[in-house]
């Protein structure tokens, strides 16, 4: 099964390269750019938004992992 | 009836559902310590989902958090970064350990680092690590039980009757129980403390400022620097960048390596319940958003709590709520405490006798002796964390955040064991000590830190490069072992 270990490969990589583009966001000075109050998004400041998303977004790459690995 | 006794009527009713709960689930596991501790390796995907999100979001989130974002601002964020961060790596050593755990019968992680390690000092080592982190801990739950009975009754029960009470149902069901009342209550407490935050997180802010958006408005013409990061420290000063950052760091790397939820992984059900409850975890921690809206609704209510950990409490109490919700708020945040509490006392009453005790004595127990010995140890840390609790000058996050810098030393025993054949019990133990001494020296001189970080980030680059230094210089483990040890990690027995 060379084609689904590939793939198990490629998502674990993915997954690897998501949380740590998490880390480098969520902490200084990855975060500076995102630091600020407006705009407000669904009237939560940006950076709490910011915060937010990147929790979401992690439900997504889990997800994808979890087809993966359970095909 | 006047107010505090409808809510206390409330309360004692939560706490007899749990207790009941608790007790019945112990007819469900048989009578040995895998039973005990490890459910029989039973628990399927509502249980452990629970069990994760309860255990790890416990008073201090419930309470601690809250309460950090009404006197720090946005330095509470760091709470939202961490927890999935430190989750992520679960998704595969979870299922790595539950595969070596129905192997060769470990039921706590200092046993699975002792038999990859080949030594009983690393059990014994890294059991004591476990019980000095998690009985400050377990203080903190029992102190946030202490604080919603006083604040709910106007002082009518206080805090150590209050702990008292929730903690003596805790230590009930878990004598009778073990895992699985800890993991049936947990199901009837995340599911409580959940409701509960949404609600009041929604209808708090509503009702003070007119919704959620109108309230971050005003805060941001008031006190814009409560709302970006880092926030503020203790003193109300910008917190530093080099803080801010290491807290999320030490909390990522240190939160899997608490032996109470790691070892869940031995009570799984199989690979894909873990893989599950991976996936499910950040549906859970979004619960954190609607109790920092509480928090921020604090730094503009009309009137200020005792102490900031107070604070939902005191916008609960004070805001014209029925009696009826305050109780049942009461109860949420009991759950948030009990749910972790149960965790840890169950947990590090079996790493001390599974572990250190064992270890240390050399004699093979029967499992009904062991077990018993567990009961026994559990009421020991419940008294031991009562006692810590009855200090007053304590700040729930303020325990946590210590609590991690000695829990994080854990992490390159556990991750060398996966990861790093090449890695020794003389590497393993030397990196342990100096890193729990390097932590320890920095928690008393907090000036010495560099850059302000956090103390337990500097032990665990020196706990590394020990280990790794150690290590190179020592004679190879056994390849034949370890070699094993890998392929059942990965390929199962």
């Amino acid at each position: 099964m060379p084609n689904r270990s590939r793939l198990k490969r490629i998502a674990t990589r993915a997954a690897i390269a998501y949380f740590v583009a998490m880390a480098v966001a969520v902490t200084f000075p990855g975060v500076t750019p995102f630091n600020t109050i407006r705009p407000f998004i669904f009237g939560v400041p940006f950076v709490f938004a910011w915060y937010l998303c990147w929790i979401v977004g992690s439900l997504l790459v889990f997800a994808f992992l979890y087809k993966v690995f359970s095909e | 009836m006047s107010d505090w006794r409808v809510v206390v009527t409330i309360v004692a009713v939560y706490l007899l559902i749990n207790l009941m709960v608790g007790l019945r689930a112990g007819s469900r596991s048989t009578d040995t310590v895998a039973g005990y501790v490890a459910g029989d390796r039973g628990f399927g995907t509502l249980v452990m989902y629970f069990v994760t999100g309860a255990t790890m979001f416990s008073a201090f989130a419930f309470l601690g958090g809250p309460g950090w974002a009404y006197s720090r601002g946005a330095a509470a964020f760091y709470i939202l970064a961490y927890a999935v961060l430190g989750v992520a790596p679960y998704f595969a050593l979870g299922p790595w350990a539950a595969r070596l755990g129905r192997r060769h019968g470990y039921v706590t992680q200092a046993s699975l680092l002792a038999h990859r390690f080949q030594s009983r000092w690393v059990a014994i080592i890294a059991g004591v690590v476990s019980v000095i982190a998690i009985t400050p801990y377990v203080a903190l739950q029992m102190r946030g039980a202490g604080i919603v009975f006083q604040q709910v009754t106007d002082g009518h029960v206080p805090l150590p009757a209050g702990a008292a009470i929730a903690y003596g149902v805790v230590l009930i069901y878990v004598w009778r129980s073990g895992v699985m009342g800890v993991g049936w209550t947990n199901v009837l407490q995340g599911v409580f403390m959940i409701a509960i935050a949404w609600t009041l997180g929604i209808y708090i802010p509503y009702k003070l400022y007119g919704g959620i958006g109108p309230m971050f408005q005003q805060l941001e013409a008031l006190r814009p620097e409560m709302l970006t990061v880092p926030g503020l420290d203790a003193d109300g000063a910008r917190w530093t960048h080099g803080a801010y950052s290491s807290a999320i760091a030490v909390s990522a790397i240190g939160v899997w390596m608490w032996p109470h939820l790691f070892m869940k992984a031995f009570a799984a059900k199989d690979d894909a319940t873990i893989r599950r409850t991976v996936l499910l975890f950040p549906t859970f921690q979004l619960f954190l958003f609607p109790l920092f809206v509480v928090g921020f609704a604090g730094v503009m209510y009309a009137s200020a709590p005792d102490t900031a950990d107070a604070i939902m409490p005191h916008i609960v109490l004070t805001s014209g709520l029925p009696a009826l919700v305050v109780g049942l708020f009461c109860a949420g945040a009991l759950a948030a405490s009990m749910s972790t509490g149960d965790a840890l006392v169950h947990g590090a009453a079996a790493i001390a006798v599974e572990d250190v005790y064992s270890g240390v004595r050399k004699n093979r127990m029967s499992q009904h002796d062991k077990r018993t010995l567990i009961r026994w140890m559990a009421v020991a840390v419940g008294v031991l964390g009562y006692a810590i609790a009855l200090d007053t000058n304590l700040s729930l996050v303020g325990i946590l955040l210590a609590a991690y810098g000695a829990i994080v030393q854990l992490a390159p025993p556990v991750y060398a064991a996966f990861l790093w054949k090449r890695a020794t019990a003389a590497g393993v133990v030397s990196g342990l000590l100096v890193g729990i001494c390097v932590t320890g020296l920095l928690v008393v001189r907090p000036e010495w830190r560099p850059l302000d970080l956090h103390e337990g980030i500097v032990g665990l680059a020196v706990n590394l490069a020990t280990m790794v230094l150690v290590s190179l210089v020592t004679r190879p483990p056994d390849t034949d072992h370890v070699t094993e040890w890998y392929r059942t990690s990965r390929q199962g027995a």
